[in-house]
């Protein structure tokens, strides 16, 4: 569970009563190994996606869902965020039995991001040690 | 060697807290060993973990095959060691049993929340229990079948037995949610059937809202079709049903509890205190060594022990009239009717949080019972007229003719209760005195009772709320000492009557300071010249001075500390 970890919500919707809507994908849990990411951390870093609905924590895609995550990752200095989404999460927690394989499936479901900016700030110990 | 005992204590997951005993978890050999280790004038509450019981056949098994399952021999075993007991029977899935303790057989959908996230837990000792559907139809007949062997069982050990239904809930964003609610498909396909069955012609669900009120109402029918199950079985022994929060089980508790960090001290402390004020009963069943440590473990042995749980659970008959013992104290009450946002939007709640913490109980229901009035009769109580009910309307009214205090929020008063309220103010010839201050109000007079009417929705600004509440508190006159304090300290006050050697006060107030953080807190406490200090109970990291205008605390981190205070009429 080392690095940001976000479980969102994917919803795709039908044609509902005549109007089209699209699908969406919703921050449900932001967390690293010590605890949930600060929703005002949140909140302030969805203001600047005009795309999304920051109230809702939702976006329109998922790409713009990664771009986010790997802003909160740029902001928080950390290398790594791992996305999984609710429905791949519940394909771990079927698998799971105890907190080990608990913990164990966010690495095994979740899509690494790398954040670069922290990659590239590594320094000399930083290469050696990694 | 206390301390070793007293972390045995916690580690045993037999025994895993509010007088609970998990006959299941420890071989039947030694059953007899740890009934022993009770205290005998505590009831033991004996879960039942019912999918444990079923043989392959459909049948069930109570130690014909299994010693592990034999309750009659349990029974044999409390009854010869004059021990009073009771069975807590889960109504929902329950989150410390594996399959939430349903039978294997019957475990087949996994529940799912709200957010589409399959609902599991983690035990003591780090098992991650997966919660099953209870909309899934085989589990309701294997329920059925399984509460009426139960109730043979306990007719053919002939006592006199008590049986709670147990309705097991999680917290998650101040909000409390049933084990028993399911997004899953086999809640799906169990509401469509509830559709055919209840609307034959079919029912346009244009609108989202038509929608979650069928299910809600799909929803309260299964509690109340599982709850009537287990009551026509075991009618004999019913006590009813209690809701119980289990600390550490919703999703986002299972991902905290997860983490290297773990769940904190303080998040605990919230869930406890959130549980209090919503008066509802808990459960820290789920928790570790780590986890209920310190001063979590000190708060539930001072506050939420034997005396406490046996009241919850009405074992312990509620005097009207104070006693030498301590007993929980509050100042008012806030009925918000299933709709809570109209004290959020008025800002009473905010307002309670910050300057009354922890000393509110928020209700949805008003319990109209003798016995509860009496008691609550010193608390001020909040209501507001957005759905408000005719019987609801006539209850409130008739506390306010017993001489209780009463606020309402009339925005969104309907015509009809309007009309009754005019007719209320005529027919007991009531002078009527309003004020105009940020918002139109209304007060009437009777005896000790006083009624008070005021328009929230035109508190528009947060300014305005605050300075509409404190204004509104002043004029109440709380006869209380007034706490300044961080929201991460933890307060419960107590009251008992006075002792014969302190005649001079009208009761004793005794307030205990937690402080979970780890970081120094200040608290300061004004005794508005109607309380004297007493004492300083039991300082733990913590230490106290008076002042001339009462006392001052410095709480270290895990720090806590109680003080008495002697209440006085004030001379005039």
């Amino acid at each position: 569970m080392k690095g940001l970890n976000l479980i969102y919500h994917f919803h795709s919707f039908q044609n509902s009563d005549q109007e089209f809507m699209p699908a969406s994908y919703r921050i449900l849990y932001f967390f690293d190994e010590e605890g949930f990411v600060s929703p005002k951390v949140i909140l302030n870093l969805l203001k600047a996606f005009p795309d999304s609905d920051f109230q809702d924590k939702t976006f329109m895609n998922l790409d713009d869902l990664k771009a986010f995550a790997l802003r909160v990752a740029e902001d928080l200095e950390v290398a790594q965020v791992r996305l999984i989404s609710v429905q791949d999460y519940n394909i771990g927690i079927d698998g799971a039995k105890d907190i080990k394989s608990y913990r164990e499936l966010f690495n095994k479901y979740g899509d690494a991001l790398i954040n670069q900016q922290s990659a590239k700030k590594k320094g000399l110990f930083g290469k050696f040690f990694s | 060697m206390r301390a070793m005992l007293d972390s045995r204590h916690v580690l045993d997951s037999v025994r895993p807290g509010e007088q609970w005993f998990c006959y299941w978890k420890t071989s039947a050999s030694l059953w007899e060993s740890r009934i022993q280790d009770y205290p005998k004038n505590e009831i033991i509450f004996i879960p039942v973990y019912w999918g444990f019981h079923a043989e392959e056949n459909g049948t069930w098994d109570f130690g014909k095959y299994h010693p592990e399952r034999d309750l009659v021999r349990l029974i044999s075993l409390l009854t010869q060691y004059n021990r009073k007991f009771c069975w807590l029977l889960p109504l929902t899935p329950a989150p410390f049993l594996p399959n939430g303790g349903l039978p294997i057989s019957s475990a087949r959908t996994l529940s799912l929340s709200a957010e589409g996230m399959h609902l599991a837990c983690l035990d003591q000792d780090g098992t991650l229990h997966k919660m099953y559907s209870f909309f899934e139809p085989k589990v309701i007949k294997y329920f059925a079948s399984f509460v009426h062997g139960f109730g043979e069982m306990l007719t053919q050990s002939k006592g006199k037995f008590h049986v709670w239904g147990a309705e097991f809930s999680f917290l998650e964003n101040h909000v409390t949610t049933s084990f028993l609610e399911d997004s899953s498909i086999s809640f799906d396909q169990g509401f469509s059937r509830y559709l055919r069955k209840n609307y034959p012609d079919g029912v346009g669900l244009n609108l989202a809202v038509d929608e979650k009120k069928i299910k809600t109402s799909f929803l309260s029918d299964m509690r109340n079709l599982i709850g009537s199950i287990a009551q026509d079985a075991l009618a004999p022994y019913w006590d009813g049903v209690q809701s119980i929060t289990v600390f550490g089980s919703s999703p986002r508790d299972t991902i905290e509890r997860a983490l290297e960090t773990g769940k904190s001290q303080t998040h605990y402390f919230k869930d406890l205190f959130e549980s209090y004020i919503s008066h509802r009963w808990f459960s820290t069943c789920l928790l570790t060594s780590k986890e209920k440590k310190d001063l979590l473990k000190m708060c539930l042995g001072e506050h939420f022990s034997s005396n406490e749980i046996e009241h919850r659970y009405h074992y312990q008959a509620e005097s009207t009239d104070l006693s030498s013992d301590f007993r929980p104290y509050a100042l008012i009450d806030v009925f918000d009717h299933y709709r809570p946002s109209v004290f959020d939007n008025n800002g009473l709640k905010p307002f309670i949080q910050d300057s009354f913490q922890w000393m509110y109980h928020l209700h949805q229901d008003l319990d109209f019972t003798p016995q509860w009035i009496d008691r609550s009769h010193h608390r001020v109580k909040f209501f507001h007229a957005d759905g408000m009910e005719r019987t609801l309307f006539a209850q409130m009214l008739k506390l306010f003719m017993m001489g209780q205090q009463i606020v309402l929020d009339i925005s969104q008063l309907s015509d009809e209760l309007d009309k009754r309220l005019q007719v209320f103010y005529l027919e007991n010839n009531l002078k009527i005195q309003s004020v105009n201050f940020l918002t139109s109000i209304d007060l009437c007079e009777l005896g000790e009772g006083r009624f008070i009417t005021f328009e929230g929705d035109k508190l528009k600004t947060e300014e305005d709320k605050v300075n509409f509440w404190g204004h509104m508190f002043k004029f109440l006159n709380m006869d209380h000492p007034l706490v300044e304090l961080d929201n991460d300290i933890f307060t419960l006050w107590r009251i008992r009557a006075t002792s014969p050697h302190e005649l001079n006060y009208l009761d004793v107030r005794r307030v205990n300071f937690y402080n979970p953080t780890s970081y120094k807190k200040l608290v300061s406490i004004q005794t508005q010249k109607k309380f004297a200090f007493m004492k300083v109970i039991d300082p733990i990291h913590a230490m106290a001075k008076t002042t001339p205008d009462g006392v001052e605390i410095e709480l270290l981190p895990n720090g806590k500390l109680g003080l008495e205070f002697g209440h006085y009429e004030e001379r005039k």
